[in-house]
C-alpha cells in the first residue's frame, strides 16, 4: 500500500471513512436542517496563468454564519481547489488531497502527474455521492493548477457524481455562478479580446467585479465589505506556484475599478 | 543455546560487531542547523540518502538503502496519517523517533535469530526559530540522541563524540555558507575516520578480547581537505536544506547545481556534470 504511494487507502486501512453515508437509518434530511451553502467561486486564464477567485459568505438558509470563510484553499504548490457545496465535506476533501498529494510526492520520489491530482478529486467525489444524494455533502469544485508537463495553468470543474470537465477559457461554480457565467461568456466571446490575453491587472479587475456582480444578485454570495476589510480571496497560478493577492493590492483596485463607474 | 543469558549477550556483542564493520563501508552523514534553516549533508554513489518525511522534517541514513526504504515507509505513513487526523503541527521528530523508529530498530537488534536493522538514522526537524530545530539520530541499535544543533552519523560513536566535541569548540554558523563549509570538513574527518579504529587488548590470558578504544585523534586539516576534493570528484555530493525562511510547501529543498556551486567554499571546485 505505501509502496503505491495511496494515501486514501492507507487511510481506509487505519478504519478512516471519508464519506458520510446518507442512505443509512437515521440519515438526516437535508430539507429539516438547512446546510451551510451558497457561494460563487471561478477561475479564469489570462496571460500569465490562472487565477482563481472566491466570495466569504457561508451561508444556512437564510442565514449568514459565517463572513470570511476561505474559499480558495491551495492543495499544494501547484494547484489550488476552489469549492462550492457543503463546506464541512468540502474542507475534508481538501485535506484528504493536500495529504495524498505530498504523501505521493515524498513516497515516490516524484510529484503526482496534473492528470492524477484531478483522478484524485474525481474519486473523493464519486465516493461521496451517498451523501450528496442525501443532500448532507453535496460538492461541487473547481480544480485549477498548473500542469509542469505542458508547461501551462489548467482548470477543471466538477458535477456531484464526480465528472471532470475541463474549462477551456474559465469555469465558475456556486449558487452565484449563473449571474456571471453569462458575463464572462459575453466578454470572452464579443470584449475587447479573449480573457486569456489579459494582463493580470485586468484580470483581477475582472474577478472583483465578477463577484460583486454574483453577491449583487445572489444573497448567499458575500460582497466587498470595505469598512470590515473584507475582500474576495483571489490567488494566482503561475509556474511559480500559488500566490495570493494581497488585501491592499484588491483594495486599490477595488476603489479604483470596482466602487464606481470608471 | 540463547537461553543461557551469558550466551544471549554474547551474541549481541557478535551482533553488535557484525554491524560496526558493516558501517566503515557507508558514508557519514552530517546535519547542521544554522539561522536559514537545517542543512544535511552526505554522499552517495547512487542510491540518495536524504529524503523529506513531512512538512518540517528530513530523513538522512547510512546504511543499507534498503533498510533504509523499509524505515522510510513507516515513518511516511505514521508521519502523514497524524498530520492528516490530527495535525501537521503535532508531527515532530521526536515523536517519529522515539514511536517510529527507535524501537522497531531496537527489537530487530535484540531478537539474534531476526537480521537486524543495518542502518542508523537522522531525523531533523526545523524549527521557526534556530533553538526550536531538532535533530535526532538513532543507532542501529536503538539508541537515540537529541541535539539541537548537529547531528552527526559516522562509522563508530567515538568518532562521533570527537566530531560532536569538534563542533562546539565554535560558535554556531552564522550564514549558510558557513553552516556549508563547517559541514564539509565535519564530512571529511569522519569518512577519514571511516575505516580505522585502533584497538586495545582488554583483560589477559585466555579472557582477554579487542574492544574498540574511546580515544579518537583527528586527521589534520589538509588530508580532510583532500578528501572532500577526492569525493567531490568522483563521487555525488547530495545536499538538502530545511529551509525556515519559506513557506511550508517550500520547506524541503535539495541544493544543488548552481545554487550549491555559489554555496561552496572557494577552496573546492565541484566538477561539472553533463
Amino acid at each position: 500500500m505505501g509502496g503505491q504511494g495511496d494515501f486514501f487507502q492507507l487511510l481506509k486501512d487505519q478504519g478512516y471513512e471519508f464519506s458520510c453515508r446518507g442512505n443509512e437509518r437515521g440519515s438526516v434530511s437535508a430539507t429539516a436542517y438547512p446546510l451551510t451553502t451558497g457561494t460563487t467561486v471561478l477561475a479564469l486564464k489570462y496571460q500569465d496563468g490562472v487565477l482563481v477567485a472566491g466570495d466569504r459568505r457561508a451561508t444556512a438558509g437564510n442565514l449568514v454564519m459565517y463572513d470570511r470563510t476561505d474559499k480558495v484553499l491551495e492543495i499544494d504548490r501547484y494547484s489550488v481547489l476552489a469549492i462550492a457545496g457543503v463546506p464541512a465535506t468540502a474542507f475534508e476533501m481538501a485535506r484528504v488531497l493536500g495529504h495524498s498529494f505530498k504523501y505521493y510526492r515524498r513516497s515516490q520520489l516524484q510529484d503526482l502527474s496534473f492528470e492524477g491530482k484531478l483522478r484524485a478529486l474525481s474519486t473523493l467525489l464519486k465516493n461521496n455521492v451517498p451523501a450528496a444524494l442525501a443532500g448532507t455533502g453535496a460538492v461541487v469544485p473547481i480544480f485549477a493548477g498548473f500542469d509542469s508537463e505542458d508547461g501551462i495553468g489548467k482548470i477543471f470543474f466538477y458535477d456531484i457524481l464526480g465528472a471532470e470537465f475541463e474549462g477551456v477559457d474559465y469555469a465558475v461554480s456556486g449558487s452565484g455562478s449563473s449571474t456571471i457565467r453569462g458575463i464572462m461568456f459575453y466578454l470572452n466571446q464579443w470584449g475587447a479580446g479573449p480573457i486569456s490575453e489579459y494582463s493580470e491587472e485586468d484580470a483581477l479587475t475582472l474577478a472583483l467585479r465578477l463577484l460583486t456582480s454574483a453577491a449583487e444578485f445572489d444573497s448567499a454570495t458575500g460582497g466587498v465589505n470595505t469598512q470590515a476589510k473584507l475582500y474576495p480571496v483571489v490567488k494566482r497560478i503561475t509556474a511559480q506556484g500559488v500566490q495570493p493577492f494581497s488585501v491592499d493590492r484588491l483594495k486599490n483596485l477595488y476603489t479604483g475599478k470596482v466602487a464606481g463607474h470608471v | 543455546m540463547y537461553e543461557e543469558p551469558y550466551r544471549w549477550v554474547e551474541a549481541v556483542a557478535n551482533r553488535r560487531q557484525y554491524l560496526d564493520d558493516q558501517f566503515t563501508q557507508g558514508n557519514p552523514l552530517i546535519a547542521v542547523s544554522c539561522p536559514q534553516g537545517i542543512l544535511l549533508l552526505t554522499v552517495h554513489r547512487g542510491t540518495p540518502k536524504l529524503y523529506e518525511i513531512y512538512d518540517r522534517i528530513a530523513l538522512g541514513g547510512m546504511g543499507h538503502p534498503a533498510d533504509l526504504e523499509k524505515l522510510r515507509f513507516s515513518l511516511l505513513d505514521l508521519a502523514h496519517v497524524e498530520g492528516f487526523q490530527r495535525s501537521p503541527s503535532d508531527v515532530t521528530a521526536s515523536r517519529l523517533t522515539k514511536n517510529g523508529v527507535a524501537p522497531v530498530v531496537k527489537q530487530a537488534f535484540e531478537e539474534i535469530f531476526r537480521a537486524p536493522y543495518i542502518v542508523k538514522i537522522l531525523l531533523a526537524e526545523v524549527g521557526k526559530v534556530p533553538e526550536k530545530d531538532r535533530i535526532f539520530t538513532t543507532n542501529y541499535d536503538g539508541l537515540f540522541e537529541e541535539c539541537s544543533d548537529v547531528g552527526i552519523l559516522a562509522s563508530r560513536k567515538s568518532v562521533e563524540k570527537a566530531l560532536y566535541d569538534e563542533w562546539k569548540k565554535e560558535k554556531a554558523p552564522e550564514s549558510l555558507e558557513v553552516a556549508l563549509e563547517r559541514a564539509l570538513r565535519l564530512w571529511g574527518l569522519a569518512s577519514l575516520l571511516q575505516g580505522s579504529f585502533p584497538s586495545e587488548e582488554v583483560g589477559d590470558g585466555e579472557g582477554s578480547q579487542k574492544v574498540e578504544s574511546d580515544r579518537v585523534s583527528l586527521p589534520d586539516e589538509e588530508a580532510a581537505r583532500q578528501r572532500i576534493q577526492e569525493m567531490l570528484n568522483k563521487e555525488t555530493l547530495e545536499c538538502v536544506l530545511l529551509d525556515r525562511t519559506v513557506s511550508i510547501m517550500e520547506t524541503y529543498r535539495v541544493l544543488a547545481g548552481d545554487e550549491l556551486h555559489v554555496l561552496l567554499p572557494a577552496a573546492f571546485n565541484l566538477p561539472l556534470r553533463p
